[in-house]
């Protein structure tokens, strides 16, 4: 339907309907995505690893109670939705603010995915590399 | 430089000071007040008439407070001092100082009292590695504050500085030109708050001011209540069980690991109000993986509360993705977490950090440990998810080498850790001829720890989550590994196990203090146990106060080495828990009696580690100079000592007491030890001659 990352994001969280890393776990979150000038809104809610999202643009709406409330650039969560940025990082830097739980957003966090070029692998070294490496001191 | 004090509270916030007070940081420096890993204050220094003042004493009334005492001038000046100057310091978000000054003469004086502020909002890691800043500063009047402030894109911090008293204020500090009447006081309340910096730009939330807590908490509360503190101090020493022993230094450590564990609390941003133990004062103050569950296994049977925060907080932050940065896999438990300016810029991984290979399987030991003490059956049920994804990690994302065994290699080869195993430094793993091995490495602890980890899971699946199949699965794997393992580890012509294996599957040979580490995990089979035990109360491996992190007499052998040589107290706890496990009582009092008594030595104070030098040598244990003390794991090794020397094992709704307590011990009690059984006592009276052994063992030396 479009090729914001964001809204893919969001659609692929809502697909499959549950997510196992969220079991036991409850929260509801508003991300306040800021976009030149104008605020786009997700909602979104686990219940117990079953995860719903909607979008919520009526101004009525928009103060829904959240256990946490995001607010975030478009271009910095881009980033964050395709891995390019981590968002804990990106809280601690003031690119990304939380209203209310952070136990909701650390909890959000683990189904942002890894950095595309990750690749969870790498060439083993040698015995002889790690001592030329260490010789000279 | 004058002495210098730490204090500390709440976790990460912490001040290193002289005994005046003062502050005078340069870039490499650690002094200052931290928080959340960035420097708020390098420069903070008290004059009177232009005058630095000398320290009288200084009073470190708890560990969230501290009193200096003051006269103005330098040297024997102060014989003839007709002033006082009291600083009483306390440790929020952010630090309180009640100045006062206190008139001698029957005269009123006049005197011009000045403040210096500055801050360089240096990271932690800047302060190791002498880094240059990247952003911006800019210091301002704001409503008769002074703000300190520094700037870097979206990131800002903040100091705010104010008095109760009026001032005046400049970029650089504050002045007050007072009168004090004869034999009079003048005083004034200085506060410093650590902030995160208003937020601005299109996500600008709700205001900001310094009234919100330092780090992406804006709304939650920025001061706690102190006495509170105090009172809470007091509440946890009421809580935990009391000990009386004829050997008058055990209750005297027993006290200090206490004060000093609560001092090591340290609480989420995600749980307020629970407490986890944080790894070390003060470098160390967060969440390190391994640290906070071997300490929270070793106090267990004096506090479960540790142990439960500890298990929560590491299950929120479980790694769920591939990311070679961070080396974080599906299921793995993070190593260190950190909240500074480079963590930030992501110039360092630790957001979390999860290069660790041991804390993910010592992750469902600690669950099933805990288990056992409180039989807190629901927070199992809880975990449970976090607690598979750990086992589904040894198997699918830590055997590197596809040879059934625990590895590790760093994939961020510039800022990951190289050794991932709790022997850290670079030349820890060595064969005997010094040489180093390459990676990945499968350490022999490693191995231990999923074993144990395997079958502990095995006993909550069968009674706790009711899944029989997934139980026999992991007692079967189990079962193979310990097989495969003493096959292959086992060093032949030594009759121990390899430190580790290489790359190449070569055995790394030296002997080491990890193979104490093998009989608590019960991996080693019985024929091999006594031969293991050998080793660890050898004269290679041990001094006459504890093992050694590696055999006299291997290459890299040093006794002031770090991972080479030493002995460190909490190793020792571990290895005295497991000859227990395999019925060496004798053996395990001999550690005992050595860690107790360098506790007291060290005024119940062990440090990190010390020297591995033998015994007869030195008389005393010499201090190995480390940063950071109290150390999480080192203050938590008399406990566990405790343990070992009672013989405590809980089982089902009764604990087990079968005491083995060196003579020096006399009678030994502990009074309402808490667990599935509400309260129980124990009672053990000293009677293995440890001194004998020692010097048999030894060989008469």
């Amino acid at each position: 339907m479009t090729a914001d990352p964001i809204s893919q994001f969001f659609a692929d969280l809502a697909a499959p309907g549950h997510l196992a890393t969220f079991e036991g776990h409850s929260a509801t979150l508003r991300f306040d995505v800021h976009d030149s000038g104008q605020v786009q809104h997700w909602y979104v809610a686990v219940s117990n690893g079953d995860v719903t999202v909607t979008r919520q643009n009526a101004v009525s709406r928009q103060n829904k109670a959240a256990d946490a409330v995001i607010h975030v650039g478009r271009p910095p969560f881009e980033a964050i939705v395709t891995g390019r940025m981590n968002a804990m990082a990106g809280l601690l830097r003031g690119v990304l603010t939380c209203e209310g739980s952070m136990a909701a957003l650390v909890m959000f966090q683990r189904c942002l995915p890894g950095p595309p070029d990750s690749t969870g692998r790498v060439a083993p070294i040698r015995s002889q590399t790690v001592m030329a490496q260490r010789r000279p001191t | 430089m004058s002495d210098q004090l730490v204090q500390i509270l709440e976790g990460n916030t912490f001040v290193v000071s002289d005994d005046r007070g003062d502050i005078e940081a340069s870039r490499t420096d650690p002094t200052g007040l931290f928080s959340f890993d960035t420097r708020f204050l390098s420069r903070w220094v008290l004059t009177v008439d232009g005058q630095r003042l000398t320290a009288l004493s200084t009073d470190d009334m708890q560990y969230f407070q501290t009193r200096f005492f003051l006269v103005p001038g330098r040297g024997t000046v102060y014989v003839d001092a007709k002033l006082s100057v009291i600083r009483q310091r306390e440790v929020a978000d952010g630090f309180r100082e009640q100045l006062r000054v206190l008139n001698h003469e029957n005269l009123p004086v006049d005197l011009t009292i000045r403040i210096e502020a500055a801050s360089d909002f240096a990271d932690l890691f800047e302060v190791k590695d002498a880094l240059k800043k990247k952003g911006t500063y800019g210091n301002e009047l704001q409503d008769g504050c002074l703000v300190l402030r520094y700037q870097r894109e979206t990131y800002a911090r903040e100091t705010w500085i104010s008095s109760t008293e009026p001032a005046r204020v400049d970029e650089k500090g504050l002045t007050f030109n007072i009168t004090v009447p004869p034999h009079g006081e003048w005083s004034t309340e200085l506060d410093v708050v650590a902030s995160e910096g208003p937020a601005d730009g299109p996500q600008a939330g709700p205001e900001n001011g310094p009234e919100n807590g330092p780090i992406g908490v804006r709304g939650q509360g920025r001061r706690r209540v102190r006495e509170d503190m105090a009172h809470g101090l007091q509440k946890w020493l009421q809580k935990v069980p009391t000990l009386e022993c004829d050997w008058q230094a055990v209750g005297q450590i027993y006290r200090r690991c206490l004060t000093d564990l609560a001092a090591l609390r340290f609480a989420t941003l995600t749980m307020p109000g629970r407490a986890l133990p944080a790894a070390g004062l003060p470098w160390f103050m967060t969440i390190f993986g391994r640290d906070s569950i071997f300490t929270s296994l070793q106090a267990l049977p004096f506090t479960a509360e540790l142990a439960s925060t500890t298990l929560l907080a590491l299950a929120e932050r479980q790694g769920t993705r591939i990311d070679d940065f961070r080396d974080e896999d599906p299921g793995r438990i993070l190593h260190e977490v950190r909240y500074g300016e480079m963590t930030a810029f992501e110039e360092r991984p630790h957001s979390p950090y999860y290069g660790n290979a041991d804390a993910t399987p010592l992750y469902v030991v600690l669950l099933d440990e805990y288990e056992r003490w409180t039989g807190d059956t629901k927070l199992v049920r809880e975990l449970e998810q976090a607690a598979r994804a750990a086992l589904n990690w040894i198997d699918e994302y830590a055997d590197l080498q596809g040879n059934g065994y625990v590895s590790y290699q760093r994939r961020n080869q510039k800022t990951g850790l190289e050794n991932q195993c709790w022997k850290d430094s670079w030349d820890s793993i060595s064969y005997r001829n010094g040489e180093l091995p390459g990676f990945p490495r499968a350490t022999c602890e490693l191995q231990g720890y999923a074993y144990d980890a395997k079958v502990r899971g095995a006993r909550l699946a069968r009674q706790v989550w009711q899944d029989n199949a997934f139980a026999d699965r992991l007692e079967k794997e189990a079962a193979d590994l310990k097989r495969r393992f003493n096959r292959d580890f086992w060093v032949e012509d030594g009759e121990y196990f390899a430190v580790a294996i290489d790359a190449d599957g070569r055995k790394v040979d030296s002997l080491t203090s990890n193979i104490g580490h093998l009989l608590w995990s019960g991996i080693v089979e019985q024929s091999k146990a006594r031969s293991i035990a050998r080793h660890l109360l050898g004269p290679q491996l041990f001094s006459g106060w504890g093992i050694r992190t590696l055999a006299e007499g291997e290459a890299r052998y040093n006794p002031i080495g770090y991972h080479v040589g030493t002995v460190w107290p909490f190793d020792n706890s571990f290895i005295a828990w497991g000859l227990r496990r395999y019925g060496f009582k004798d053996e395990a009092a001999c550690l005992v009696a050595g860690v107790m008594e360098a506790a007291e030595v060290f005024h119940g104070r062990l440090p990190e580690a010390f020297g591995g030098y033998q015994r007869s040598t030195t008389r005393y244990p010499v201090q190995y100079p480390t940063a950071c003390s109290p150390q999480a794991w080192s203050t938590g090794a008399p406990l566990l000592m405790l343990r070992a020397g009672l013989g405590l094992e809980p089982q089902g709704e009764n604990l087990i007491v079968d005491p083995a307590l060196p003579l020096r011990f006399g009678h030994l009690q502990i009074l309402d030890l808490p667990g599935p059984w509400k309260k129980m006592d124990a009672f053990g009276r000293g009677r293995v001659d440890t001194d004998r052994l020692v010097w048999r063992k030894l060989g008469g030396k």
